[in-house]
């Protein structure tokens, strides 16, 4: 069991834990956190999986966890390693079973008041057009080869059928197409649970919400990234619902053989990983990015529909009604990246599980409307609470090869959250907060109740204060739909 | 007659199972998890569904089973509340599940994981502990 006392403290936001705590670590673990987030990372076995990490093959420079970090399986959530492409590992474990569930924003020229008469009326009509609950299905009916041309193409499938502009691909993390996808190796299953499932939320913690910016942070990064005070925008999280979950699990089960045929020892089954340069760790690769490009079609196609509700309630009451696209973030994916290593370049395969890409000004992967500023990252924070835009930056593409939190993190199990609350009261206190909640389920609603959170301040602070993304604005939420 | 626990997991779930023997670990496991799921006593068990798996090991039949009865969960609607097993070992299963729509749904279980997945064989029988991704 790791102990606190074992961690040196490199700054007040950066915690180590040196390789010789055990003899399996090939890199050390680092945790990045102020000190409260840093004493919470000891309540649950996040610590562990963390070190579970630092010992699989290839790893470079150190196994980390974002502030927003707490247990998963295999990875922690909030955890991000990096592994040679020459002779290191893929771990389906390390992307997790939503592959590329993320977050979209959308802003709008209109002002809280502009909605505020239209609110109930907008969520009732957001909750209709955007089917929650796992297994539900949503609206869009696709072929197989719509099908195969969603896996393969992503927001280019999106832009052919009406869904996107040009601009929303722009403002897309890798442009809403993951090169290498191949829709010949999602499995038949896969393919089954995720046709009908286009265009919907799902269930767990995801959400499709109405924010209003309230802080700016950085003024000429907001305004490059369309953000001013009072503004409405919104924010859909979601991922790609049974089709990733499907290639993840076949994933792990096809390669369960693997270590032993490639003799790699792992130390929990979850993490099983092969060479990512094999036939199967290519093979898992492509399917990944298949799966990845369906949730970045899924977002694309939700978006579609949040425009037409807005249009369909706001007509002649709103002129303006346009809800343009500020960016869209994938916090489960493995990408292969450039990153200095020892002050060489080096390809890598970065995993991120449940942390959010944050390129810096200046990376040649930005679209041209954001080259000169960075990459906007986008931190939800929990229901009722606020949401960050932050902004990567230099030192933190040095440091964690441009990667930061994804959200607040729970502290809380969701059996304890329903213990200490109910869906009713929930609602109750969001309602009396001004914050309209539409959920198909009163249980979900205590699950992801605030209580179960960390603080999203304290993580965002966390991550600004190690220089890893730099504040841009805060939103805060005036309607909510619970998946 | 095997038990199940539930164990505290920050964002998942996870199950503590004991068991007399490999049928009813897989039967308990089944239980235990469709219990997240749907009031059991509701559920009617009127279609019955044939489930053959193959596995390295018994981890990963178990894992195998749970996603299998899930992944109907989520096609289908079902909720599976009697199992009967032809045959089963420790790599092999043959079953027939019996299931039916449950009229209220509980909680969200989307997949069996591998995380630290050992199923131990006892002097009472069979036990293991398994985390849910919800």
């Amino acid at each position: 069991m790791v102990e606190k006392n074992q961690f040196e403290q490199l700054s007040d936001y950066v915690w180590e834990l040196p390789p010789h705590y055990d003899a399996r670590m090939r890199v050390p673990a680092r945790i990045y956190g102020n000190e409260q987030i840093f004493d919470m990372a000891f309540r649950d076995k996040s610590v562990e999986q963390l070190v579970n990490v630092a010992m699989l093959p290839g790893i470079v420079r150190y196994a980390m966890a974002m502030p927003d970090m707490h247990q998963g399986y295999g990875f922690p959530i909030g955890g991000v390693a990096a592994f040679r492409y020459s002779d290191g590992i893929v771990s389906p474990g390390g992307v997790g079973y939503d592959i590329n569930c993320g977050v979209r924003m959308l802003a709008s020229a209109m002002d809280y008041e502009d909605i505020e008469p239209y609110l109930e009326e907008l969520i009732a009509t957001l909750f209709k057009v955007c089917p929650s609950g796992v297994g539900e299905d949503g609206s869009v009916r696709l072929s197989d080869k719509e099908l195969d041309d969603v896996l393969e193409r992503g927001t280019e499938w999106a832009i052919s059928k009406g869904y996107a502009t040009r601009a929303d691909a722009e403002r897309t993390e890798s442009y809403g197409r993951i090169a290498g996808a191949r829709a010949d190796v999602v499995p038949k299953r896969a393919k089954e649970r995720g046709r009908p499932q286009m265009g919907s939320l799902g269930s767990g913690n995801h959400f499709l919400e109405i924010d209003v910016v309230d802080e700016i942070y950085n003024a000429d990064v907001a305004t490059a990234f369309g953000l001013r005070p009072g503004q409405v925008v919104v924010q859909i999280h979601c991922g790609s619902r049974g089709l990733g979950h499907e290639v993840c699990e076949q994933a792990i089960r096809a390669l369960q053989d693997a270590p032993r045929r490639y003799g790699i020892t792992i130390p929990d089954r979850e993490l099983v990983a092969a060479p990512v340069q094999s036939a199967e760790g290519q093979e898992y690769m492509a399917g990944m990015a298949a799966a990845a490009n369906y949730a970045f079609a899924n977002r694309q196609v939700l978006a579609h529909f949040v425009r037409q509700a807005f249009d369909r309630v706001l007509a002649s009451k709103v002129t303006d009604r346009d809800l343009h696209q500020v960016y869209d973030v994938a916090h489960n994916i493995a990408k292969v990246e450039e990153h200095a290593v020892d002050g060489k370049p080096m390809k890598v395969v970065v995993h991120r599980k449940g942390a959010t890409r944050s390129f810096p000004p200046g990376h040649p992967d930005l679209p041209a409307v954001y080259r000169e500023v960075g990459q906007p990252v986008l931190v939800p924070g929990s229901m009722g609470t606020a949401s960050y835009v932050l902004v990567g930056t230099a030192d933190g593409f040095g440091e964690t090869f441009g990667s930061t939190c994804h959200g607040a993190g729970r502290t809380m199990s969701r059996n304890a959250a329903i213990r200490a609350t109910r869906g009713e009261q929930v609602r109750a206190d969001l309602n009396r907060q001004g914050i309209v909640v539409r959920t198909g389920s009163l249980r979900g609603l205590a699950e992801e109740a605030p209580m179960a959170y960390k603080e999203v301040d304290q993580v965002v602070e966390s991550v600004a204060g190690a220089g890893l993304a730099g504040k841009v604005a805060r939103v805060h939420p005036v309607a909510v739909i619970k998946g | 007659m095997g038990r199940w626990q539930e164990i505290d997991h920050t964002a998942d779930l996870a199950l503590h199972i004991w068991a007399d023997d490999l049928p009813d670990l897989f039967i308990t496991t089944a239980r235990g998890t469709f219990a997240l799921v749907a009031d059991l006593a509701q559920v009617r068990p009127e279609r019955a569904v044939a489930v053959t798996l193959d596995a390295l090991d018994a981890e990963m039949l178990l894992v195998d089973w749970l996603n299998e009865l899930l992944y109907q969960n989520e096609v289908n609607g079902l909720v599976f509340t009697e199992f009967s097993f032809e045959s089963l070992s420790p790599t092999h299963l043959q079953a027939t599940v019996y299931g039916g729509p449950a009229p209220e749904r509980l909680g969200y279980v989307k997949a069996a994981t591998f995380h630290n997945l050992v199923v131990q064989q006892t002097p009472q029988g069979y036990e293991t502990e398994i985390v849910l991704d919800t």
